[in-house]
């Protein structure tokens, strides 16, 4: 398809602004349509951009405050509030995207001398009640630093800009992405994927992910930085490991595969899955709300799946890397996000390019994209 | 720690874990205090032992791993010690001659 008739939907004021000046001439635009489907990413220096899934175009942009970085979203199930960690991964903050007020702040450092950074680990309860944000303080003394022990701090959505924990508990350490399922378990990312009870903080394991125990298999290598929200409601984390021939683990003769570990949150069943062999690196991944069956992969390029067959179907080229992979609720459109400041858009089926949409403001980075319907 | 002979508090710290056998409660850091604390090689090969899956072009990976201190030996710490590495260079395509050097303040 024509890339130009996308670059044409873009609103004018975006074009004029280019990408040297924040949005904050889009800032306090329209309110969100009920039922009308969103994107929203973050980039530098202060930006949360919102963009409309049906014309492929920024619809508006808000202000954020403080410091950027890393920018990681979450939606809220009210399709209205998002929250971001942001701030050199110190701060949690809520921001209402019909007016751009901020609404909900949390330091993620609850005491004089302490930092405290939190590894793109936190997320909300399913009925956005609760966020729940693993987090990781040194105490800053004078002569020396101390590394304390990570905490699971749980917060009260509605407590306004000066949100202190409700609750805290001792957390597993090396925690980064983390998502809730239906039922209010929430799922960790770390060592293993953890399942936590958030009332009690009972800590259990849902996948042995360092810990699996796959006769022939090597322990998995694992990259989680992108809590991606997905429409299907799985929570995929990709995997590449090595499949031994036979016990003398030959690494010569083993076959390198890709694979994910998957948490479907409506009904809290998992699986440890291969999808095919490695070829390339991808940083995120998806699964398609249409067809439980493909999965999508992103870094250089878009990769897609046959989950059953183990098989690569298409891969598309794209113009520069892409670290975040997003799908709409169709799941006829994918959306690349991260790393530079324009968004690339991919037809799920042909994995024909539909077009870019190029954002005021600087890097996404290491930014996630959440799509949501309002 | 044949070989090695502790000379200064720190490693006679170590030496003392080694021999109370509690190297055990010596724990990884989630969050590093700064980049001299991680032992990430930064710009490295990729799995293949080529650079085809190294990130393209460099830049598109440049902010999303100093955040992070994923290249601490290349590129300043923005987590702690130097937030404002990229102020003059927030699209890293266009403006990365505006990334410059860093250099420790002198304490007075």
């Amino acid at each position: 398809m024509d890339n130009k008739r996308f670059t044409s939907l873009i609103p004018a004021a975006a074009l004029v602004l280019g990408t040297t000046l924040s949005g904050a001439v889009l800032a306090k635009g329209p309110a969100l349509k009920e039922g009308s489907e969103y994107m929203i990413v973050a980039n530098y220096p202060n930006n949360m951009h919102v963009i409309d899934l049906q014309s492929d175009s920024l619809y508006k942009s808000c202000d954020l405050p403080d410091a950027f970085g890393p920018g990681v979203t979450q939606m809220a199930p009210d399709g209205k509030t998002a929250y971001i960690l942001n701030n050199r991964y110190e701060d949690i903050y809520g921001i209402n995207l019909d007016n751009c007020d901020i609404t909900f702040h949390a330091k993620m450092s609850l005491q004089k001398n302490e930092r405290t950074k939190s590894i793109f680990s936190f997320t909300l309860s399913p009925d956005g009640s609760e966020l729940y944000a693993v987090q990781n303080p040194t105490m800053l003394n004078r002569d020396h630093y101390r590394v304390q022990p990570a905490r699971l701090a749980v917060y009260d959505t509605s407590a306004g800009l000066d949100a202190k924990p409700v609750r805290t508990f001792p957390s597993p350490r090396q925690v980064t992405v983390m998502q809730t399922g239906a039922d209010g378990t929430l799922y960790m990312a770390g060592a293993d994927i953890y399942k936590v009870d958030v009332n009690t903080g009972e800590v259990g394991v849902a996948i042995p992910s360092r810990n699996w125990e796959r006769p022939l298999y090597a322990p998995p290598d694992v990259l989680n930085a992108w809590p991606i929200q997905a429409p299907s409601k799985d929570f995929t984390i990709l995997y590449t490991t090595a499949k031994f021939q036979d016990e003398s683990y030959n690494l010569d003769t083993a076959d390198w595969i890709y694979g994910f570990m998957n948490i479907n949150l409506e009904t809290g069943e998992t699986e440890t899955t291969d999808f095919g062999p490695i070829t390339e690196i991808y940083f995120s991944g998806v699964r398609s709300p249409k067809d439980p069956n493909l999965v999508f992969g992103v870094l250089n390029r878009l990769a897609k799946y046959d989950i059953e067959k183990k098989e690569l179907i298409a891969a598309a080229e794209l113009d520069h890397s892409y670290y975040c992979v997003a799908i709409n609720h169709e799941g006829s459109k994918i959306y690349l996000g991260g790393t530079f400041n324009d968004v690339a858009i991919y037809d799920a089926d042909s994995m024909e390019k539909l077009g870019n949409i190029q954002l005021p403001g600087g890097d996404m980075a290491i930014s996630t994209s959440q799509v949501f319907i309002r | 720690m044949k070989h090695l002979k502790a000379i200064n508090n720190k490693a006679q710290l170590l030496t003392q874990a080694v021999a109370d056998d509690s190297v055990e409660e010596v724990v990884a850091m989630s969050s590093l205090a700064g980049c001299t604390a991680t032992t990430d090689p930064g710009w490295e090969i990729d799995a293949f032992g080529g650079v085809t899956s190294l990130c393209q072009p460099m830049e598109a990976d440049l902010y999303g791993c100093a955040d992070p201190c994923w290249w601490p030996a290349q590129v300043p710490d923005m987590m702690n010690t130097y937030p404002d590495w990229n102020k003059d260079a927030m699209n890293s395509k266009d403006d990365w001659r505006n990334l410059g050097t860093v250099f420790p303040k002198d304490k007075n």
